[in-house]
């Protein structure tokens, strides 16, 4: 009986210590693992409020992650003379398609917010806000019935040229603390940080809070073969408020 | 009826105790090695809200030394030992070695890949929660779950049963089904480490922590609680070895059987028949 034990148990820690059976077992029960996404974000949602931090919990430096800050001329040509190049167009299935400038957005009614951005590798870091709630700009956009996600698509690409979007859905979109962000600790926000619009959505991890936001869509569905954004189509979940 | 007496085969473990035994035995296991995948994501532990290098309690890395060949390192509260080849710098999972906390071989996948460690931990924490509840509701239908809740009359018994233990008393004091260190174990296992352990997990996630402010709060912070879900895998991983130990010095074929069958044989250490 011993020796049966014994060899059960050593087999056992080699498949534990497996790593190509690790590995491909991984892909292979992924659409079963992938089957909680769904009950994870009914259940948890998009409720509540993240917590507002106090002036002195600010960190000095907002940690940089993600990919490289844009260095093409696209890019370029928005950020000459002060981002007076800059347009941002609200697009898709809406009723008043518009296009905004960087001084129609700062014309608009203000929100500024202190709170915590979650990162999915693990780390935390706080900063201050200030923007036009998307919600405003959605509002004015009028989607129509059929719209169900707010797309972002945005002007950095990664080495392979694959560009960065990222898409929540309409309630999500519709939260009062998720911003299209102008500022960041109280100045114009850098190239760095996604200068000069960026979403700030700080009821989801950061990587929903895209940086560089070239154009905002509203569609039915995500685009063809898309899991709704940049990280989810390399595994990442949709739902990012878990 | 006679009295229960040692070599007795008795039905101890009902079919939803073993089931769902097995089941949150296998989530641990997945949910310890995928965690340890998430860990490496950022090899480093803060008892604070946000991230600062100056609460740092745990942290793993890796550089260069003099003579060009690399060095794995592991801090714990300050003070820094070498862990070349198993922790900092190690096992890739691929056959080679590479800057990382854990190595491949006991993380879930073996290769980094931190959103693949989320979406085995994600299930595995249904299958956890689930199962557990299954096994509490059930045993407080069928009552046998309080067999094994530490009760005040166990209190004085718990010294006489860690001497026998320790062999230095000749026979376990008289007791129930489970012994009561096995009680005092089983109880806090149940209604301690594992609440605990999903609470602090909950508590990482920025939906449930806009749903519910205080969780966060109370465990000192988002990083705070990433802390404390690392320590009760600790706990765990403690209780996991106990554990063994026990099922193995105490007639392993017997235990193990019993928890596939539900029949047990009593054994002279059961505490009856004396």
């Amino acid at each position: 009986m011993k020796r049966r034990l014994f060899v059960a148990s050593l087999s056992a820690s080699g498949l534990v210590a497996c790593g190509p059976v690790k590995d491909q077992l991984t892909t292979s029960l992924h659409p079963l693992l992938d089957s909680v996404q769904g009950l994870n974000h009914a259940l948890i949602g998009t409720r509540g409020m993240a917590h507002l931090y106090k002036e002195s919990d600010i960190d000095k430096i907002y940690r940089v992650n993600g990919l490289d800050t844009p260095s093409d001329t696209r890019y370029a040509d928005a950020a000459r003379d002060d981002w007076r190049g800059y347009r941002l167009p609200v697009v898709g299935l809406v009723d008043r398609p518009a296009t905004y400038t960087l001084a129609e957005l700062r014309a608009m009614p203000q929100v500024v917010e202190i709170t915590r951005h979650d990162c999915v590798e693990g780390w935390s870091v706080i900063g201050k806000f200030g923007g036009v709630p998307l919600a405003t700009v959605i509002a004015m956009a009028q989607p129509q019935h059929s719209a169900r996600y707010v797309i972002f698509h945005c002007f950095d690409k990664d080495e392979s040229g694959t560009e960065y979007y990222e898409s929540l859905d309409l309630h999500q979109a519709a939260h009062p603390q998720t911003l299209l962000a102008l500022d960041l600790n109280g100045k114009p926000i850098d190239p760095d940080h996604g200068a000069p619009v960026r979403l700030r959505i700080p009821t989801q991890l950061g990587y929903k809070s895209a940086k560089w936001v070239r154009q905002i869509e509203l569609a039915a569905a995500f685009p063809a073969n898309s899991n709704g954004g940049y990280w989810e189509d390399q595994g990442y979940e949709w739902y990012g408020g878990i | 009826m006679s009295e229960p007496h040692a070599g007795q085969r008795v039905y101890r473990h009902s079919i939803t105790a073993r089931v769902t035994h097995w089941l949150w035995a296998l989530a641990m296991l997945v949910l310890f090695m995928s965690g340890l995948q998430i860990f490496n994501a950022a090899p480093y532990l803060d008892a604070s809200d946000k991230s600062d290098p100056t609460h740092r309690v745990l942290s793993f890395e890796a550089h260069q030394a003099a003579d060009g060949k690399q060095v794995g390192t592991t801090t714990i509260f300050g003070h820094t030992f070498t862990t070349t080849n198993v922790l900092g710098y190690t096992d890739d999972g691929q056959g080679g070695e590479t800057e990382r906390a854990f190595p491949g071989w006991i993380t879930l996948p073996a290769t980094q890949d931190l959103a693949d460690g989320r979406t085995w931990h994600f299930f595995f924490g249904w299958v956890l929660v689930l199962s557990l509840m299954t096994y509490l509701i059930a045993g407080m239908v069928r009552k046998d779950l309080r067999e094994l809740i530490l009760r005040p009359s166990d209190l004085p018994k718990l010294l006489p049963m860690q001497l026998y233990y320790f062999r230095l008393r000749k026979e376990p004091p008289p007791h129930g089904t489970y012994n009561p260190l096995q009680k005092a174990a089983y109880t806090v296992v149940l209604f301690v480490f594992f609440p605990l352990i999903i609470l602090t997990g909950l508590a990482l996630s920025p939906g449930i922590d806009a749903i519910t402010n205080p969780l966060v709060w109370v465990l000192g912070g988002r990083q705070f609680a990433r802390t404390w879900h690392f320590v009760l895998m600790a706990l765990f991983f403690g209780y996991f070895l106990t554990h063994m130990v026990l099922v193995f010095s105490t007639g392993a074929w017997n235990n193990i059987k019993s928890m596939f069958t539900g029949w047990y044989q009593l054994k002279d250490h059961d505490g009856v028949g004396i």
